[in-house]
């Protein structure tokens, strides 16, 4: 038995981490050598290997390419990188803000209808986008929000809401209302109480909540791809559209930008690891 | 528990919400119904109203009946097969040892990254000619299969990758159900001498049960959305991968048919809310059984 769970725990290992690996290696490749019939496994290569070797001569050529708009596209990865971080940090804000807010009147009011509403918000998260994207888009054009940041921004706010809402109200619970009692006892009316009391104690519920947010802004594609195909374009709509491209992938460069691109969420998931489940799963588990 | 009217100040802190979301949410449903009744198209002016129409011919359209199929084998797949390894994989880290941490946040990561960006990616892994999976098989003398031309293994090299991808939160929920049985039990159990099977199937399998199935649903309703990996390992045209939301895509963006396009959404949303409304009732009623307990 310990054999075999020590097998299941290596092979589950190396298949998540083998591919993000690679990725780290072939951001230091020469194009030919991600390419290469052979693979090519070892950056020590001083002179020019021999084709069916492993050995690679190693390049940060990939790297300072980020910067280079490529054919097919219409800027550099920082550029995108800036619509990137530019639209995931304003949604996650209005959405923590607005969410806790809601969250905060649903945890302490009673508000008429307030199950069937919590279950509505809950339920726009499965739309799927590419189903309820022709009406806003076709709206955006009206109002010509799209290819904005602004345009993403809000959708992003929206479709975060249910997340936001969900967590916040987990975490609002879990305060004890006795701590804003005994404040309005003491004079402060209820908005102060719930920014001066409140508030600190959801600080942790808060910081989680955006970091889903956030990530899930960040990784989004269906709505990216087809309301910004031409303005504010994302760093993941602008990975696809390189497939197109007529000189063949770089893929150095989609390696070592996926690699920047991703660096944020990794070190997201670890800071938020103790939350990750109730994160996932909208608070419905908490633990 | 004592909970306040509040007045105006409940609806000023709800209200914003509920205002975006239905604004977000109600009104483009209405203006889609409106447009699937309709001959509109992506650029170009004058639709004009052609009754039910686009209904008739989704019916009669092979693709989306393939697409409808072929989404639902993905559903049933990829999320059985994820269930069995995250469970697996569950298994093996119930207990403590030492770099558990580390190992277990691994086997996370891949679940938070871009299933687009990651797609792409797992597509240059996955090439037949100098992708790494087909160097390693060869290497072992396995063959090399093409995993992005072959027209019966497109489909399963997606399945692959969303695998890959939702594993580790199968993985996840599952490590939260084993740590939620009271040691007591298995205590119990080995005093009647119950034989590891036993123990498995009476025990640890039943009381895991609800939250394996909040996690199944919860995934049923993201697969049923796939369009990121389609996107990024075939494309949305493909015959032997096409999903709902690759053909709605077609449909909308590369042939310009919003009406058409329109009716799809309808008939795809009419599935997802259905799923939706399974996903809420089961969730309403495992928050019921938590607040007995």
């Amino acid at each position: 038995m310990r054999l075999v769970r020590v097998l299941v725990l290596v092979v589950g290992f190396l298949c998540a981490g083998l591919p993000l690996a690679w990725m780290a290696l072939s951001s230091v490749k020469e194009r030919a050598d991600t390419i290469a019939q052979h693979p090519k496994v070892l950056p020590f290569a001083t002179t020019t290997p021999a084709p069916e070797s492993l050995v690679f001569a190693p390049t940060t050529g990939s790297w300072s390419e980020l910067a280079v708009v490529h054919a097919g596209a219409q800027a550099s990865f920082w550029e995108h990188l800036g619509n990137s971080v530019l639209i995931g940090v304003l949604s996650t804000l209005c959405s923590v803000v607005l969410g806790t807010a809601c969250a905060y009147g649903f945890s302490r009011f009673r508000v008429p209808g307030e199950k069937d509403w919590l279950f509505f918000v809950l339920s726009t998260r499965f739309m799927p986008p590419l189903a309820v994207v022709v009406p806003v888009l076709l709206m955006y054009r009206q109002l010509d929000l799209a290819g904005t940041h602004l345009g993403l921004v809000l959708l992003y706010t929206v479709f975060n809401l249910s997340l936001s809402v969900w967590l916040m109200k987990g975490f609002l619970d879990e305060i004890p209302r006795a701590f804003e009692e005994a404040a309005m006892v003491d004079g402060y009316t209820r908005a102060q109480a719930f920014v001066r009391v409140v508030l600190p104690e959801a600080r942790t519920g808060m910081a989680v909540t955006a970091v889903f947010c956030l990530i899930s802004a960040w990784n989004e594609y269906g709505f990216a791809m087809t309301l910004n195909s031409s303005g504010a374009v994302t760093v993941p709509a602008y990975f696809a559209g390189l497939a197109g491209n007529i000189e063949g992938m770089p893929w150095p460069q989609v390696a070592a930008g996926a690699i920047v691109f991703v660096a944020p969420i990794v070190v997201f998931t670890v800071l938020v690891r103790k939350h990750l489940l109730r994160g996932m799963t909208f608070g419905t588990i908490k633990q | 528990m004592r909970t306040e009217g509040g007045g105006a100040l409940r609806w000023a802190l709800v209200g914003p919400t509920l205002l975006l979301l239905v604004a977000f949410n109600v009104f483009p449903l209405a203006y889609n119904v409106f447009l699937s009744f309709t001959n509109a198209e992506l650029v170009g002016e004058g639709a004009r109203s052609v009754g039910g129409a686009n209904y008739a011919r989704v019916f009669d359209d092979p693709l989306f009946a393939a697409a409808l199929r072929r989404t639902a084998l993905f559903v049933v797949v990829a999320v059985g097969v994820e269930l069995v390894i995250g469970f697996g994989l569950a298994l093996a880290l119930k207990r403590d040892f030492r770099g558990k941490a580390f190992v277990l946040t691994t086997l996370l990561v891949p679940m938070m990254l871009s299933p687009a960006v990651m797609g792409l990616y797992w597509s240059l892994i996955l090439n037949g000619n100098y992708g790494l999976l087909n160097q390693v098989l060869a290497g072992l003398g396995l063959g090399e299969p093409q995993w992005l031309t072959d027209r019966d293994l497109k489909f399963w090299s997606i399945v692959l990758v969303d695998v890959w991808m939702w594993t580790p939160f199968m993985m996840l929920i599952a490590l939260a159900g084993l740590s939620s049985i009271p040691p007591s039990i298995y205590e119990a159990a080995a005093i009647d001498r119950a034989g590891a099977w036993t123990t498995f199937r009476r025990i640890t399998l039943p009381l895991c049960a609800p939250l394996l199935g909040l996690a199944v649903l919860l995934r049923a309703t993201d697969a049923l959305k796939q369009f990121d990996l389609v996107m990024a390992i075939t494309g949305p045209n493909d015959g032997g991968t096409q999903t709902l939301s690759a053909l709605l895509y077609q449909i909308v963006f590369r042939d310009g048919k919003v009406g058409l396009g329109s009716a799809y959404a309808i008939l795809v949303l009419v599935v997802v809310m259905a799923l939706a409304t399974v996903f809420t009732r089961y969730v309403d009623r495992l928050r019921g059984a938590e607040a007995v307990r």
